[in-house]
């Protein structure tokens, strides 16, 4: 899933909406797209729609042709973007200030502010093939749960009786008296990872018994406790699934040119340093 | 044509940069174009060298490929517009 957002700089309400609208239509000629408003306004009892969150903390609305709506409590918006990844192609997130993902703002001409895609006064303004193609070319937003369903959707998924995976994710310590790490930055070789990356894939897809491999690794920050790298395999059966699971992250590790900086509250260093 | 190195990692802290141009060109070796790129860089040669040769956890990549296993190491002959890569040990997952 691609991950971009909207923000205001000055433009009225109805302006960021049209905005929103026509990105929307356009994206959603390529599949599913998912809309996150964030509204700090929003706290106990003040929420603009009536809440359905009566009697539990998540309440669904469901229709009989699969409509819905839902309200509740205790999401953020990264929450909601992982919950969208699992089907949708496109997620749009407004009103959030220095999100990690590519941002249009609205109501200004100044595009040079950091991470923005595009800069415009009003929708007329926008390229929509433009700013669709740019997300194409940006890192998708993956989870666990993206990749499996991912996999469960192959044409071969008739002859898999096993899905295993490997999730790698920030260790805060090696020992209760460790400093604490607060994040690490993974730099890629870009191109050549991806490469390295779709080769691994294909090589251990070429297995007997193994049906679809999906590798994922995250780069930029990744925060303590955050999720860095996924290994998702579909196999016939669980022997050959958990192998290449193993396999799979081992030689990740070993052959794809990735490199990581660990930040602890004491210390800054590359890890292959240490070793 | 002059070639460019990609440098990752510590390496690029201690070259200063993460892209660095050199002369060399098709025709001379990935050795002239390591000399040159550590020319003037003591920091960064003393990391990757060691008595003129490679440091054995050095990698260096011509388009991808890995010139230390799939080709001539440090003799192998530039082409026209190749992108030279320098890092250590990779460190992903």
């Amino acid at each position: 899933m691609h991950v971009f957002g909207i923000c205001d700089r000055g433009a009225d309400r109805d302006a960021v909406e049209r905005v929103c609208d026509r990105l929307v239509d356009r994206l959603e000629r390529e599949g599913r797209v998912g809309v996150v408003r964030y509204d700090a306004t929003i706290a106990d009892g003040t929420a603009v729609h009536d809440s359905t969150t009566v009697g539990g903390d998540v309440s669904y609305e469901l229709g009989a042709d699969g409509d819905w709506a839902a309200s509740g409590t205790g999401l953020g918006v990264g929450d909601a973007l992982d919950r969208l990844a699992a089907d949708c192609a496109y997620a749009v997130v407004v009103g959030v200030e220095e999100l990690r993902h590519p941002t249009v703002v609205v109501g200004t001409d100044d595009a040079d502010e950091e991470g923005v895609v595009a800069a415009v006064e009003q929708s007329d303004d926008l390229d929509p093939d433009a700013i669709a193609a740019e997300l194409e070319s940006r890192e998708p937003h993956e989870t666990l749960h993206s990749l499996v369903d991912r996999v469960k959707r192959s044409p071969t998924a008739d002859q898999a009786g096993a899905i295993a995976t490997f999730t790698g994710r920030v260790r805060a310590k090696d020992d209760a008296d460790d400093a604490r790490t607060q994040y690490l930055e993974f730099e890629k070789y870009e191109g050549v990872a991806d490469e390295r990356m779709a080769a691994l894939e294909t090589d251990l897809e070429a297995r007997d018994g193994v049906l679809e491999v999906e590798l994922y690794h995250r780069t930029g920050v990744v925060e303590d406790g955050e999720d860095i790298v996924f290994v998702v395999v579909l196999a016939g059966h669980r022997e050959e699934a958990f192998r290449t699971v193993e396999d799979g992250i081992n030689r990740l590790k070993d052959e794809v040119p990735l490199f990581k900086k660990e930040v602890t509250v004491e210390d800054e260093f590359w890890v292959h340093e240490q070793s | 044509m002059a070639t460019e190195w990609k440098l990752f990692a510590d390496l690029a802290e201690r070259a200063g940069d993460k892209h660095v141009t050199v002369d060399a060109d098709a025709g001379d070796t990935v050795g002239d174009a390591l000399e040159q790129l550590v020319a003037g860089r003591p920091d960064l040669e003393a990391r990757v060298l060691e008595d003129g040769d490679l440091r054995s956890q050095i990698n260096v990549l011509r388009n991808g490929t890995n010139v230390l296993v799939e080709e001539e190491g440090l003799e192998t002959v530039l082409e026209e517009g190749d992108e030279l890569a320098l890092f250590p040990p990779v460190s992903g997952g």
